[in-house]
C-alpha cells in the first residue's frame, strides 16, 4: 500500500528534524515493512501558475508555439513545444498552465534561464507533468482549469502539495488497521513516543469541523416512523454478511472533477480520479482504510436499499463493465426491482453516480470478511475494498468515517446533508477484553520486560490497559481484530518494545532418545547415497521439476494406463501434471545439453514421482526414483576411437555398481528363498520399458517378490530420432530401495592361495550367461569361490552356427590348507559335469 | 710329453673352443631370453660343456678323470661368468635405453571424468550438516498435502486472507468430498506430522521440494526449503535468535550479524523476518543489499498455540519456534547467482561448475 508522507504529517504532531527516512527506517525494523521511499517533485521550486492569454505558432517552427502567459501582474511570451497548448479564453477564465520562470529549478536539477528556441528567445518553460516530478506521462504540457482554485501566480509546488514522498508498504494480512493513512499514523506515534509524536486529536473526529453535526442524531431503529421519511431506507436481511450499515443521505451535489490537490493526491496513490463524489469516497479510504460507496439516489428503485443473498444465478453489471453472475452466498446490495452493487466487492454499473447526479446515498458498512472473502476469490474480482473487508475492517468507526467523507463531499461538491444518517447495526461488535501475564512474555521472548515498560508499548498502540498488581487487563479497540489471546499482546510488547533487544541463546538440549528409523527417513537416506554413488560414478546430477507435460508421462508410460495425477490450476500446460518417471525429464535433457554443443553427456537425477493412490489412501504414492542418462564415449585420450563409443554394457555396469552400492544382492535367478535385498537382472518386456530398445533392455526385479524394481537399456531408436540424437543413448532407472543398507560383518581374506582354472565350450546361443553362472555357483561344489566370464565371441566361421563361445575362469581355494594340483582338478571336473548336465557343452581344448 | 698330458691339453682346447663360440654366441644374444637359450645349448644340462665333459669323462682312465672333471667344473664356472656378465650388461643396457624415452607431458591427460552433486544437494547437506551441531535431526514428509497440514493445521483455515501469501497448486479430485489435495506450498506440514507423532522435544529440520504459482527469475513453481522446528519446555525467541546467529556465521562466514524484524506468519506469534548484515559490502549500501546494508534469508517466529492446539500440545507446558528459508536463495546469495531457473535447466554446463 502506498502512503503519502504529507498526508501523515496533517494526522500528527510530528517534531521538527524526524524524516520521512528515520520514519520508513523504524516502521521497517517494527514490523511495517516500507519496500521503497519515491520522492515526489523534491527540488522544484519557483514554478508557478499562470493564464493563457494568447498563442501563435513559431515563424520558424511547425511544432512550436509562442505562448503569452499573465502571472498576475505581467503578461510574457514563452515558447513551448508541446502538441496541446490550449487556447485563451476569458481573462481569469482562461485555461491555466506552469511556468518555470528562469531560476526555477525542476525535480531533474534543470535550472532554468531566458534561452533562444530558432531565434526567438524564451524565459523557462512551460511544463509537463514529468517535468514538474508529478508523474511519466510527456505527452503534453499540463492544463489547470479555473475550478482547481489555484490561483494566477500562486506558487505552484505549495497548491500541489510537493514537495511529498510516497512509502510503499508492504502490510502483511493480520493488519487490516494499517490499510490507511490514520493507522499507519497511529502506528508511527506508538513508535515515536518517546520523541513526542502524537496522533493530533482532530484527525479522528471529524464532527468538530463539521457544524451540522453538533448535535447529531442517529437512526438506530429504522422503522421509526419520524425518521423513515428523510433518512436513508435500509433493509438488512442478511445480518451474518452485514453486521452493520451506515449510510448518509446527501442532496443537492453537483459532480464535476476534484480541485488538483487531491487529483493529485489520489494519482500520487495509485488510485485514478474520477469525479468530486468518487474522489471524496476513496480519500476517505485512504485516510481511514475504510472502503465507501456512492450511489446516485436517483437511480435506486424505490429509493431503499436491502442487503440480502444473491439469489442463485442473479445477474449484475458491476463497474467495469463485466457481467456477474452471483450465487446465495454472495452478499447483494439491491433496490426494490435489483442487485446495484456487490457488497463489499465492487458496485454496479445502473446506480454508478455520474454527471447527472443530484442526490447521494452514501455506504459506509461492515460486511463478514469470510463472505466478502468467498466472493472476491469466485468472481477472480479483487478491488481495494475487497482487500480491506477480506481482512476485518472497524465497524465501530463506520459514523466516524462516513461523516468525514459526507464532510469532504459536501466541501467538493457543494451539496448538504438531507438527512440524519440510518445506522443498522443490531448487535453491536464488543471489544476484546484480554489479560495478560508479564512473565508470560519473559517466557516466551526469554527477556525480562518490565511490567510497566510492557504497559506502556501496549497503550502507545492505544489499547486501554490496567493493571491489578498481578494480571495487565487490555481493552482492544474493534480496530485490531488481530489481537484475540495473550500471545498476540506478547507480540506487540516484544514489537513495540524492539526484537533488537532480544538476547541471544542457544536453546537447552533435553535428554531424547534417537527418534526410531522411519521407512521415509532410509529412503531419504538412500537416495543421498545414491546421489553420492552416480557422482562417484562420473555423473551429474541434476534437478526437474515434478511438474511435466501429459506428452511427457505418456512418453515414459509407452502403452501402459497409468492415470497422472493432474493439477487443477497448473501455469500452463507442460506443467500440469505430476511425473510417473524421471526418464522421460533426462532424455529431453540430452536433446538440450547437445544443443548447447556438449558431446559426452553423463547426467543422473535422484527425485521423487507420483503414482496412483493406494487403495483406501488419501495421498498419491509417492516414490523415489534415480535415474541416469549416458551419451557419447566413456573417457578417452584426445580423439575418440570406435571402441570408445558407449554401449549397453555401460549403462548396465553403473547398475550394477548402483545396486550393490545401494545394498542390494545381485543374484542371478529368481528365488522364493532369497532375501529381501536381493535382485537380479532378465530381459525387459515392452510394457515395462517402453522408451528403451527392445533388444537392449533389461529389467531388475526382486528375486523373491517378483516386484520390478528398475529399468535400463539402450533408448528406443524411436526416441532417440524423436530426442534428435544422433547415436544410441543409454539410460537407467531405479527405485531407491526401502531398506536400510546392512551392515557387512568383516570376512578376513584367506590365508591360502586360490587356483584357477579355464572352462571354454560352445553353447546354444540362446542360453542366458546367467544361467549358466547360476548353474555353475550351483554345482555344490564347495572350493568353487569365484566364476568369472572371460569370453563371449560369435564371429561366424569360427564357430558353429547357432552356438556361442564362452570362456570362464574358476577359482578354487580352501581356507584351510593351500590345494594340490589334483584337488584342484578334481573338482573343476566335477563342475563341468555338473554342467554338462544340464547343458549340452561343446567343451573346447 | 705322456698320453695323459696331451689329453688333457686336447681337452682344455675343446673347453677354450665351446668357451670361445659361447661367448661369440652370449654377444650376439640382445634379449635376455635368447641369452638363457645360449646358456643353455652351452651350459645347460643338455649344452655342449657338459656333454663334452661327460665325454671326456667317459675315455678319461681311471686316474685322470679327477683332472678332467676338475678343468670342465673350470669350464663350466667359466660359463657362467660369462652369463652373468653378459646380463647385467644387457639390463644395464636396457635400462640405459628406457631412461632415454622423453614424453612430451604436456599432452593433455587421458581424462578421469568427475561427477558431481547439484550445487543445491551440496547446500542441503551442508545445512543439514550445521544443524545437526545444534542437534536437529532430518525430518520427512509427502510433497502432495492435504489442505489440512498443509493450511488448517498452521492456523490458515478457508477464507483465511494469509493463504494469499502463497498461490497454491491443487489437485484435480475424484472425490470432492474429500480434503483437497495440494502441492505442498512449505514443508511445514513436515512439522505438523513430526508433532502429531512424537511429544516433546522435537528439535528437525525439513528439507524439501515445495511448491507455488509463481514463476519469473527470482520465483520458481518448484523450490526447495529448509525449516527448522524447536519445542520444548521453556523454549524462549532469545533461543530461536541464538540459533539463527550460529548457523547465520557458519553459513555465510563469521562475525556477520544479523537483525530480526517483526512480521507475519499465520502460525507463529511473535512472528519476525531475519536480516543479516549485508555480506558483499559489510553494510556500505551495494545492489545485492538495495542499499539497505541487509539481506533478508528467512522468515521464524515461536509457534503459536494454536498449531499446538492442533496437534494435541500443551501451549501452557511446552514453547517452540520454527524457522524457514530457500535453498535457492541462501545459495545464491553465496555464490551471486542471479537467475533461479539455472537450477532447474538441467544444463551440464552449469551443473559441472560446482564439483
Amino acid at each position: 500500500m502506498k502512503v503519502s508522507w504529507n498526508w501523515l504529517c496533517e494526522l500528527l504532531d510530528l517534531p521538527a528534524g524526524i524524516s520521512p527516512q528515520a520514519v520508513a527506517e523504524r516502521l521497517s525494523v517494527s514490523g511495517v515493512a516500507v519496500d521503497a521511499i519515491h520522492p515526489i517533485g523534491k527540488g522544484l521550486s519557483g514554478a508557478i501558475v499562470v493564464e493563457v492569454r494568447g498563442k501563435r505558432p513559431h515563424p520558424k517552427a511547425d511544432k512550436l508555439t509562442l505562448v503569452d502567459v499573465f502571472d498576475g501582474k505581467e503578461v510574457t511570451q514563452v515558447v513551448c513545444g508541446a502538441p496541446n497548448v490550449p487556447s485563451p479564453g476569458e481573462p481569469l477564465s482562461s485555461p491555466r498552465l506552469v511556468w518555470a520562470r528562469p531560476g526555477a529549478t525542476l525535480p531533474s536539477g534543470m535550472t532554468l534561464s531566458v534561452r533562444e528556441v530558432r531565434g526567438v528567445p524564451s524565459p523557462g518553460m512551460l511544463c509537463a507533468e514529468d517535468e514538474l516530478g508529478l508523474s511519466e506521462d510527456h505527452g503534453g504540457i499540463l492544463i489547470l482549469a479555473p475550478e482547481d482554485g489555484i490561483a494566477i501566480g500562486a506558487d505552484f509546488a505549495q497548491a500541489a502539495g510537493l514537495p511529498d514522498f510516497v512509502f510503499e508498504l508492504d502490510i502483511t494480512p493480520n493488519r487490516p488497521d494499517l490499510l490507511g493513512h490514520i493507522g499507519v499514523a497511529r502506528e508511527i506515534a506508538a513508535l515515536f513516543r518517546h520523541e513526542g509524536v502524537r496522533l493530533k486529536p482532530t484527525s479522528t473526529d471529524p464532527r468538530t469541523v463539521l457544524g451540522w453535526f453538533a448535535d447529531p442524531v442517529h437512526c438506530r431503529d429504522c422503522d421509526s416512523p419520524e425518521h423513515f421519511e428523510k433518512a436513508p431506507r435500509i433493509v438488512v436481511e442478511d445480518p451474518e454478511g452485514c453486521p452493520r450499515y451506515f449510510a448518509h443521505r446527501l442532496t443537492g451535489v453537483r459532480v464535476h472533477k476534484s480541485p488538483l490537490f487531491y487529483r493529485l493526491r489520489l494519482q500520487r496513490l495509485g488510485v485514478r480520479a474520477l469525479s468530486n463524489v468518487v474522489d471524496a469516497t476513496n480519500l476517505a479510504l485512504l485516510q481511514f482504510g475504510h472502503p465507501l460507496h456512492a450511489f446516485d439516489l436517483g437511480k435506486l428503485a424505490g429509493q431503499q436499499l436491502m442487503i440480502r443473498r444473491a439469489k442463485a444465478g442473479e445477474k449484475l453489471k458491476t463497474l467495469d463493465g463485466q457481467d456477474r453472475e452471483l450465487l446465495p452466498e454472495d452478499l447483494l446490495i439491491a433496490d426494490v426491482e435489483q442487485g446495484v452493487a456487490v457488497a463489499g466487492v465492487m458496485g454496479g454499473q445502473t446506480s454508478e453516480v455520474g454527471e447527472t447526479t443530484t442526490d447521494v446515498l452514501l455506504e459506509c458498512a461492515y460486511f463478514s470478511p469470510a463472505r466478502v472473502r468467498r466472493t472476491s476469490k469466485r468472481l477472480k474480482l479483487h478491488t481495494e475494498a475487497s482487500h480491506r473487508f477480506e481482512r476485518g475492517t472497524d465497524p465501530s468507526a463506520l459514523p466516524e468515517v462516513a461523516d468525514a467523507c459526507a464532510e469532504l463531499i459536501v466541501k467538493l461538491s457543494g451539496g448538504r446533508l438531507a438527512a440524519p444518517p440510518t445506522d443498522v447495526y443490531r448487535h453491536k461488535i464488543p471489544t476484546q477484553k484480554l489479560t495478560l501475564r508479564p512473565e508470560r512474555t519473559t517466557a516466551i521472548l526469554g527477556l525480562a520486560i518490565p511490567t510497566a515498560t510492557q504497559k506502556d508499548c501496549l497503550e502507545a498502540l492505544g489499547l486501554g490497559v490496567t493493571f491489578d498488581g498481578q494480571l495487565l487487563h487490555v481493552e482492544v479497540p474493534t480496530r485490531r481484530p488481530d489481537l484475540s489471546r495473550e500471545i498476540d499482546l506478547i507480540e506487540e510488547v516484544a514489537r513495540i518494545y524492539g526484537l533488537a533487544h532480544l538476547p541471544m541463546t542457544l536453546p537447552r538440549l533435553a535428554m531424547a532418545e534417537p527418534p526410531p528409523p522411519t521407512k521415509g527417513m532410509t529412503i531419504y537416506r538412500n537416495a543421498d547415497r545414491a546421489r553420492l554413488l552416480c557422482a562417484s560414478l562420473g555423473l551429474s546430477e541434476v534437478l526437474l521439476f515434478s511438474m511435466t507435460s501429459p506428452e511427457r508421462v505418456r512418453l515414459g508410460e509407452g502403452k501402459q494406463a497409468t492415470r497422472p495425477h493432474l493439477l487443477d490450476n497448473p501455469l500452463r500446460e507442460e506443467l500440469s501434471v505430476l511425473r510417473t518417471r524421471l526418464l522421460p525429464g533426462l532424455v529431453e535433457l540430452l536433446r538440450q545439453n547437445l544443443a548447447h554443443g556438449q558431446t559426452d553427456i553423463r547426467l543422473f537425477e535422484v527425485g521423487e514421482v507420483f503414482l496412483p493412490s493406494s487403495p483406501g489412501e488419501l495421498l498419491p504414492t509417492e516414490r523415489t526414483h534415480v535415474a541416469a542418462v549416458l551419451y557419447g564415449h566413456r573417457d578417452h585420450f584426445l580423439k575418440p576411437t570406435a571402441s570408445d563409443a558407449l554401449d549397453f554394457f555401460d549403462v548396465k555396469g553403473l547398475c550394477e555398481q548402483l545396486l550393490d552400492g545401494l545394498g542390494l544382492k545381485l543374484c542371478l535367478q529368481p528365488s522364493s528363498e532369497a532375501g529381501p535385498r536381493a535382485v537380479f537382472i532378465r530381459v525387459a518386456t515392452e510394457n515395462e520399458a517402453p522408451m528403451l530398445h527392445p533388444g537392449a533392455a533389461a529389467a531388475v526385479v526382486a528375486a523373491q517378490s517378483g516386484e520390478l524394481l528398475g529399468v535400463f537399456g539402450e533408448l528406443h531408436p524411436d526416441q532417440q530420432k524423436s530426442h534428435d540424437l544422433p547415436n544410441p543413448a543409454f539410460a537407467l532407472e531405479l527405485v531407491v530401495p526401502a531398506l536400510p543398507i546392512e551392515k557387512q560383518p568383516y570376512v578376513a581374506p584367506s590365508r591360502f592361495p586360490g587356483a584357477s582354472r579355464d572352462l571354454s565350450f560352445f553353447v546354444d546361443d540362446k542360453v542366458e550367461a546367467a544361467r549358466l553362472m547360476d548353474t555353475l555357483w550351483h554345482a555344490g561344489e564347495p572350493l568353487l569361490r569365484g566364476v568369472s566370464l572371460l569370453e563371449d565371441y560369435r564371429q561366424p566361421g569360427h564357430v558353429p552356427t547357432g552356438q556361442k563361445g564362452l570362456l570362464f575362469s574358476l577359482t578354487y581355494r580352501s581356507d584351510e590348507r593351500t590345494l594340490t594340483d589334483e584337488e584342484v582338478h578334481k573338482a573343476h571336473q566335477r563342475v563341468i559335469s555338473h554342467l554338462g548336465a544340464k547343458f549340452s557343452l561343446q567343451l573346447r581344448q | 710329453m705322456n698320453e695323459s698330458d696331451s689329453r688333457a691339453g686336447e681337452l682344455a682346447r675343446l673347453f677354450e673352443e665351446s668357451l670361445s663360440r659361447y661367448q661369440a654366441a652370449l654377444a650376439e644374444a640382445t634379449s635376455e631370453s635368447a641369452l638363457r637359450v645360449v646358456h643353455a645349448r652351452y651350459a645347460g644340462k643338455e649344452g655342449e660343456i657338459r656333454k663334452r665333459l661327460a665325454d671326456a669323462l667317459k675315455a678319461a682312465p681311471g686316474p685322470d678323470k679327477r683332472a678332467v672333471g676338475q678343468a670342465g667344473n673350470t669350464a663350466l664356472q667359466k660359463a657362467e661368468e660369462l652369463f652373468g656378465s653378459r646380463l647385467v650388461d644387457l639390463h644395464e643396457q636396457k635400462r640405459q635405453a628406457d631412461l632415454q624415452r622423453r614424453l612430451d607431458v604436456t599432452i593433455p591427460g587421458r581424462p578421469h571424468r568427475l561427477g558431481g552433486l547439484h550445487l543445491l544437494t551440496q547446500v542441503r547437506l551442508e545445512l543439514e550438516g550445521i544443524f545437526a551441531e545444534l542437534g536437529f535431526q532430518v525430518a520427512t514428509g509427502p510433497q502432495v498435502e492435504t489442505d489440512f497440514h498443509n493450511f488448517e493445521a498452521l492456523a490458515m483455515p478457508k477464507d483465511h486472507p494469509a493463504r494469499d501469501m502463497q498461490d497454491t497448486f491443487y489437485l484435480r479430485s475424484h472425490d470432492p468430498s474429500h480434503d483437497p489435495l495440494v502441492l505442498r506450498t512449505h514443508t511445514s506440514p513436515v512439522q505438523i506430522r513430526t508433532m502429531l507423532q512424537q511429544k516433546p522435544p522435537v528439535r528437525i529440520i525439513s528439507p524439501g521440494k515445495v511448491y507455488r504459482k509463481d514463476d519469473d527469475p527470482t520465483h520458481s513453481p518448484m523450490f526447495q526449503q529448509i525449516e527448522g522446528l524447536c519445542v520444548d519446555e521453556g523454549v524462549t525467541m532469545a533461543d530461536l535468535k541464538g540459533t539463527l546467529l550460529y548457523f547465520v556465521q557458519r553459513f555465510f562466514g563469521p562475525g556477520i550479524g544479523l537483525r530480526l524484524r517483526p512480521s507475519f506468519f499465520p502460525f507463529t506469534e511473535p512472528s519476525a523476518e531475519v536480516d543479516i548484515e549485508c555480506f558483499f559490502c559489510k553494510r556500505s549500501g551495494c545492489r545485492t543489499c538495495k542499499g539497505s546494508g541487509y539481506i533478508e534469508i528467512l522468515g521464524c517466529g515461536m509457534v503459536d498455540p494454536e498449531v499446538f492446539r492442533h496437534v494435541g500440545y500443551d501451549s501452557e507446558k511446552y514453547s517452540g519456534f520454527a524457522f524457514g528459508t530457500g535453498l535457492e536463495r541462501m545459495t545464491m546469495l553465496r555464490y551471486g547467482i542471479s537467475d533461479l531457473r539455472l537450477f532447474f535447466a538441467g544444463d551440464a554446463r552449469f551443473t559441472e561448475q560446482f564439483r
